[in-house]
């Protein structure tokens, strides 16, 4: 029986997508089977962000509306064979799907993956109704910022009422020098404003750009992100993983930046 | 010419009535003398035939399709049964043949940009001014001219016509459909491609795109 996880957060703009093509991906290479489902009918952003936008066929609206079976709407990754994607419809809206159809829907992929990851539409109507009603539990994407933390306390008190109890925080785009200075909220803020756990935290870096516009997820990959997602993945598998120190690093890459300025 | 056969018309096509005593050889040549005749009448138009009168194997069927087609300029669609459920059926397939004909060789115009959601669906050839964005789709029955660049999905000949083709100024699709075939953009893109003029045509089950040239026109049929 596969584990259905949504991935939401309230404010729009803090990595939801981001964070779920890059979990997917992570999963995927530790070898289990990811269908990954992007809800937000109307915007569709996973199939770029996964850079499978050339292969759409069917999406979730044909699904629902019978249309054609589960398996022609899956699009095999090209990375790797045990990931799949079904993208949202682009010529739709919201209100095309309903909570009882997704319900319906994730517990037919229950069979044949062991995750299934839905990412959530900014937002907490229809779309977000949508996007939790299948859901077995939730990772609530936040960024270290007033706004973005206090809708992501909006969010975890609909998914209480909603009887989804395993909600974990991913702290996002975290600057590490901020927060020394004291101009940003450090993590342990943030956990402590929320009060969830938190499963990982995941630094702002230049190189999840570059991921996200070249349609390549960077999990796993050697900068600080892409071993942060890494981490995340293990973390949803049950591992205790430590979290990696972005202080030391930092001073790391501000070594690396010098020695380059006196280059030129 | 005593009345062995007998042509009636109705509104998709024409039904034989032949006499059962008559043999099938006088039939064949009495068949071939009144639609020689009725040629000019006829003119050119698509039709469905039915037999009536007499039981006829499968072979004499074709064999009187092949007659009729040789005399007149009519072209014989399908026999259809004397039967009022599959006569309805095929009644539907011709007329959809027929509107097709006179679709992919008529067109419309549009203009403006087709953004990301926007999708144009047009029974007819479409003439496009102005660009297809990613995330946009233009559907059409015939071909698709677009002046401008092509960098949304385009599906031309939806309704099965292989002969349909793409136009764009600058052909950089993420996806295009031509009857039952589909491309899709390489996922490593040259750079370098220039904007140039460029065709998607089907050949042989696979699509492809090449430069609009004096070649490639001369092979496009309509």
């Amino acid at each position: 029986m596969g584990e259905v996880i949504v991935i939401t957060s309230g404010k729009g703009g803090v990595g939801k997508t981001t964070s779920t093509a890059n979990i997917g991906t992570g999963l995927a290479m530790l070898g289990k089977k990811v269908a990954l489902i992007d809800t937000d009918i109307g915007l569709r952003n996973l199939d770029v962000v996964m850079g499978l936008e050339n292969r759409i066929v069917y999406n979730l609206v044909d699904v629902v509306e019978n249309n054609c079976r589960i398996k022609q709407a899956l699009i095999k990754d090209k990375r790797y064979p045990n990931l799949y994607l079904l993208p949202s419809a682009q010529t739709k809206d919201k209100s095309a799907v309903t909570p009882e159809q997704m319900k319906k829907l994730t517990s037919e992929l229950r069979n044949e993956f062991d995750y299934i990851l839905l990412d959530c539409p900014a937002g907490i109507e229809q779309g977000f109704k949508n996007a939790i009603a299948g859901a077995d539990r939730a990772l609530v994407v936040t960024t270290p910022e007033v706004s973005a933390v206090r809708d992501a306390d909006r969010i975890i008190g609909l998914l209480e009422s909603n009887e989804i109890r395993r909600t974990h925080l991913i702290v996002n785009r975290l600057r590490a020098d901020m927060v020394k200075e004291g101009n940003m909220m450090s993590s342990d803020d943030v956990v402590e404003i929320l009060a969830i756990d938190l499963i990982g935290i995941v630094p702002d870096d230049e190189h999840i750009v570059i991921s996200t516009n070249n349609g390549e997820p960077l999990t796993g990959s050697d900068c600080q992100a892409g071993q942060a997602y890494m981490n995340i993945c293990k973390r949803v598998l049950g591992e205790e993983v430590p979290y990696i120190d972005l202080e030391v690093t930092k001073t790391f890459f501000q070594k690396f930046a010098s020695i380059f300025k006196n280059k030129h | 010419m005593d009345g062995t056969v007998v042509i009636k018309g109705f509104k998709a096509g024409i039904i034989l009535v032949l006499n059962p005593d008559a043999s099938y050889e006088t039939l064949k040549k009495d068949i071939a003398d009144k639609f020689k005749a009725s040629a000019a009448f006829f003119g050119e138009a698509a039709k469905a035939v039915s037999f009536k009168g007499r039981d006829l194997t499968d072979e004499q069927k074709m064999e009187i399709v092949d007659i009729i087609q040789a005399n007149c300029s009519l072209s014989i669609l399908c026999i259809m049964e004397d039967d009022p459920e599959t006569e309805a059926a095929f009644q539907k397939t011709i007329e959809r043949k027929i509107m097709e004909q006179d679709y992919s060789n008529t067109g419309q115009f549009y203009k403006g940009n087709l953004r990301s959601g926007q999708v144009l669906d047009v029974e007819t050839s479409i003439i496009i001014i102005g660009d297809i964005k990613p995330g946009a789709k233009v559907i059409s029955k015939g071909n698709v001219i677009i002046l401008g660049s092509l960098k949304g999905n385009v599906y031309a000949g939806a309704s099965g016509n292989t002969n349909a083709f793409v136009v764009a100024l600058d052909m950089h699709p993420v996806q295009i459909r031509i009857a039952d075939t589909i491309a899709r953009a390489p996922d490593n893109p040259e750079k370098a491609l220039g904007n140039q003029t460029k065709i998607a045509f089907l050949d042989n089950g696979n699509i492809y795109i090449e430069p609009l040239d004096k070649d490639v026109m001369s092979d496009i049929r309509l």
